[in-house]
């Protein structure tokens, strides 16, 4: 229903700007051709023009993170079509693409893999964008080149590379709401051989409170610091080498309220990264990559109870990866070309709640061949192969076409495959709730835990035969299908897709002991299936060389296959919250997965005045009402439930202007219109306002 | 909700007046009894990690009221967990000896569509184990870490016969004082709301 009237509203806005535009002399048409130079290198490990990917992506510009003046990776991604950032019960913000969760969506920096979630998502917040080039998201299973996590899509972070002998680069300061202070120098130098660049930011809040009457603040003081520094060296045309180093730090006080007692401390993140690359050329048709990666990612939480002055609670999170990978691309002939790979990833973790140090060693190989049997077709064929030392192996294959049927008009489609291997947490958790008295436990330890705990008289049943948590757990996997239609031509940019995503083995808890206390023992397991399906739109309209508009639209269903059976039985009941009469539910009344949103909206707007060096945007993103939980006790989001968030638009508006072509002042507001649910989204601030002033030199 | 249980009854004894009629040899029947129980408070101690206990709060269907008697209950209420007088003790503190024939069978449906007691299983307490199983998912209630609620399961409908072989049927409504429609954070627990229908009849089955 909502897919008419938000084309019904792009169009009217395409109307009035039309009319508006006629005061603005007309210009040729060459100066409004969109841009043709854009390439991308996530979707095929191949640098590819935009245009002709086969799959659905989305790419980020310099200039767009410029003009819109954010400073962290969520924010701009949130305001992608079909990407909406959800907050897990830290608070911490990750990314939600084509209705599938943060878990399942892989980051990458120049594309390695980032560690890192100690809570659940991955917090993007982590990432500053000060030194990014471009972002590449690739939407659906990528497994086959990129292995696990890969299910929901890729987000690739290019950072820059140096290309001018001159030293150069920016420095910026920006001043915001909550007394929020971002700070950048980036400076980078490119000679004959040698190459170097070097990224500094300071980031530090005083944070907000939008419940002054709960003890702490909603989001506490913080600070972190990021540094990057990378080093170019070609010794010859023919080999290159890339070296990047990485360290990210933060800070965040913690103060919470448990049984009116304070309880303060501080929480602690330690992140660093180290890439090595060398690129050698064999010959015009071979080339090779040889690449080294390491990552260690650690988190600290130590509370003390101010009143006993003892301490609550120390959380520790130790996590490394290392992984060597070596890379082919062989051209066969013109744009045809073989890529392939081979790797070794070894990872541990050392974690609270877990007996020691665990690890996970796999290899892999994968191919792939992008070729044009026919001049307007083109096909990429690719596989992967993952052998892993705690689950099953894991083949991924992906096909995927782009046939070009005109200049302007291409359809793409695409079926891949994804698989998410049994994360630490789901294997070797330990951990029993002191308030409640519940356990749960990692499926690999749950056996020899639950039989301890029955010899030590702990537990009145066992619910499960142990002998079947012998055969091991199943990696959770996916299939996906898009297809969909691209249109460029001049002013006038058009997308199109329709996305499914078939889940199977997800994991969750279920109980496999009942304890003496009256509580559960929870172990994991492989039960759930689940999909997503949906549509993308995506419009740009460049209505002169000043005003570009551009809107995005998704329309999402997201709902567990299981739950859809029960309800057909008339096997699932709700609750009416005002009658308090049982009523047996059906299809119709299921509204779906928790945290999806129906339809997902964005409408933008960039406009230039080049006479007065000034441009400006506005940048609205809409998600209609999702559900945060199931409150009715039926283990689904229904009709019934009164959990739901209401629905919900954001406006964003940043003012640039120019000075002598070095110095750029910065105005704007995020949540220009002050949105707030202080009970529902807590990471929600009202207004904030910034300023900013950048140096080039 | 008073209307509607006023309503329910006037409609029972219809129906067991119109059973009369069909067989003038039986004894005549008492009407079924469909009322609803609000906040009866279940309280208990430790938890946190330390054993749970205190005393169990009886409920006796023929009286509709919370009894201190040793003998004449039928369920009792502690925390979530549910004791019913049949069977034998499970082996926590501070439970009550059992000494009647109660047992509890769990039905799904509407409350309205359970109309007969006749053909289920009835299971009685046991050492280890509470005929209506404790823990989240497995008995009468659904726990949400994320919001650290205990809410009733829909569709779950307590079946159950009393001490002295009387059948009646529960639906939980709610575990928080006054029945809120949505409890929150400030909601005060084990407050035991919940609809019945009571057959005063011994050994009669029919709940409608």
């Amino acid at each position: 229903m909502n897919l008419n009237s938000v084309l019904t509203l792009v169009f009217i806005g395409v109307l009035r700007a039309s009319v508006f535009g006629q005061e603005i002399p007309v210009q040729k048409d060459s100066v409004l051709i969109q841009d043709l130079d854009e390439v991308i290198v996530t979707a095929t490990r191949t640098v590819r023009q935009l245009s002709s990917v086969p799959l659905p992506v989305t790419l980020i510009s310099k200039k767009q993170l410029q003009k819109t003046g954010v400073i962290r990776l969520d924010e701009i991604l949130n305001e992608q079509t079909g990407i909406t950032t959800v907050a897990d019960q830290s608070g911490f913000n990750g990314i939600q693409i084509q209705g599938i969760s943060s878990d399942y969506v892989m980051i990458l920096i120049d594309g390695v893999p980032l560690v890192g979630r100690s809570a659940g998502n991955f917090d993007l917040s982590r990432l500053a964008v000060g030194n990014i080039q471009q972002i590449e998201i690739v939407k659906g299973p990528s497994s086959s080149l990129y292995g696990s996590e890969a299910l929901g899509g890729v987000v690739n972070i290019i950072t820059e590379i140096p290309k001018e002998a001159s030293l150069n680069g920016n420095v910026s300061y920006r001043f915001a709401s909550f007394n929020t202070q971002d700070a950048n120098l980036s400076i980078k130098q490119k000679f004959k051989k040698f190459g170097y660049s070097f990224y500094g930011n300071s980031l530090r809040s005083d944070g907000y409170d939008l419940r002054p009457e709960v003890e702490g603040q909603t989001v506490n003081p913080f600070e972190n610091y990021t540094f990057n520094g990378q080093l170019f060296y070609n010794f010859s045309d023919q080999l290159k080498l890339f070296t990047s180093a990485r360290y990210y730090m933060e800070n965040q006080d913690v103060t919470l309220s448990v049984n009116d007692q304070l309880i303060e401390g501080l929480s602690d993140i330690n992140d660093a990264n180290a890439h090595i690359r060398l690129d050698s050329e064999i010959n015009t048709k071979l080339q090779l990559q040889y690449e080294f990666y390491y990552t260690n990612y650690k988190a600290s939480e130590e509370l003390q109870n101010t009143v006993s002055n003892t301490l609550f609670s120390q959380n520790d999170y130790d996590q490394k990866l290392f992984r060597p990978e070596i890379r082919a691309t062989y051209t066969v002939k013109s744009k045809n070309a073989i890529t392939a790979g081979i790797g070794y990833s070894h990872e541990n973790l050392d974690r609270t709640f877990f007996d020691q140090k665990v690890s996970f060693d796999s290899q892999y190989v994968y191919a792939q061949y992008d070729f044009y049997p026919w001049k307007k077709l083109n096909l990429i064929l690719g596989a992967r192969f993952d052998n892993h030392s705690e689950y099953q192996s894991q083949f991924s294959p992906k096909a995927s076409l782009n046939f070009k049927l005109s200049d302007a008009i291409s359809l793409k489609g695409s079926v891949g495959s994804g698989f998410k291997a049994p994360d630490f947490r789901q294997l070797y958790f330990d951990f029993t709730n002191a308030a409640v008295g519940y356990t749960v436990l990692g499926y690999n330890v749950a056996m020899d835990k639950v039989k301890a705990l029955d010899s030590q008289g702990q537990l009145s049943d066992i619910l499960f035969d142990l002998e079947d948590l012998e055969t091991p757990l199943r990696a959770e996997s996916s299939v996906g299908y898009n297809i969909g239609a691209g249109y460029t031509k001049a002013k006038v940019k058009l997308n199109f897709n329709l996305f499914r995503n078939d889940f199977k083995n997800l994991i969750d808890t279920r109980a496999i002991a009942r304890k003496t206390n009256g509580q559960n023992v929870f172990s994991y397991a492989n039960f759930d299936r689940i999909y997503t399906t949906g549509l993308e739109l995506d419009a740009e309209y460049k209505l002169t060389d000043k005003l570009t508009l551009s809107g995005g639209y998704q329309l999402l269903y997201a709902k567990d296959k299981e739950k859809k059976v029960a309800l057909e039985r008339g096997e699932v009941f709700a609750r009416d919250p005002k009658s308090l009469q049982t009523v047996a539910l059906d299809n119709s009344d299921y509204f779906g997965l928790v945290n999806r949103s129906r339809h997902t909206a964005n409408f933008k707007l960039f406009y230039e005045v080049p006479k007065w060096n000034f441009n400006t945007n506005l940048r609205i993103n809409y998600r209609s009402k999702y559900g945060l939980f199931d409150g009715n006790g039926n283990g689904i989001i229904d009709t019934y439930d009164t959990t739901f968030v209401n629905g919900y638009a954001l406006a964003n508006l940043t003012l640039n202007k120019i000075f002598s072509d070095k110095y750029t002042l910065h105005l704007g507001a995020n949540n220009l219109f002050d949105y707030q649910d202080a009970e529902n989204i807590p990471g929600l601030a009202g207004i904030q306002l910034f300023t900013k002033i950048n140096i080039q030199f | 909700m008073k209307m509607t249980s006023k309503f329910l009854t006037l409609l029972f004894i219809a129906t067991v007046f119109n059973s009369c009629n069909d067989d003038d040899n039986e004894p005549s029947l008492v009407a079924v009894e469909s009322k609803t129980a609000t906040n009866i408070p279940a309280p208990q101690t430790g938890g946190q990690g330390q054993p749970v206990g205190g005393p169990f709060t009886k409920f006796s269907f023929a009286t509709s009221a919370v009894t201190t008697s040793d003998t004449d209950w039928d369920i009792a209420f502690r925390g979530t967990t549910i004791a019913l007088n049949g069977g034998a003790v499970t082996g926590t503190d501070d439970e009550p000896t059992r000494n009647g024939n109660a047992g509890a069978s769990i039905a799904s449906g509407t409350f309205v569509s359970i109309s007969d007691a006749a053909g289920l299983t009835f299971a009685q307490d046991a050492d280890g184990a509470f005929a209506i199983p404790t823990g989240s998912d497995n008995g009468w209630y659904n726990y949400n870490p994320q919001v650290n609620q205990i809410s009733p399961i829909p569709g779950k409908v307590l079946v159950i016969r009393t001490h002295d072989d009387r059948y009646a049927k529960v639906e939980v409504l709610s575990y928080y004082k006054d029945a809120p429609a949505q409890p929150d954070a400030t909601s005060e627990s084990r407050y035991y709301t919940f609809n019945y229908v009571y057959n005063p009849n011994e050994g009669e089955t029919s709940l409608e």
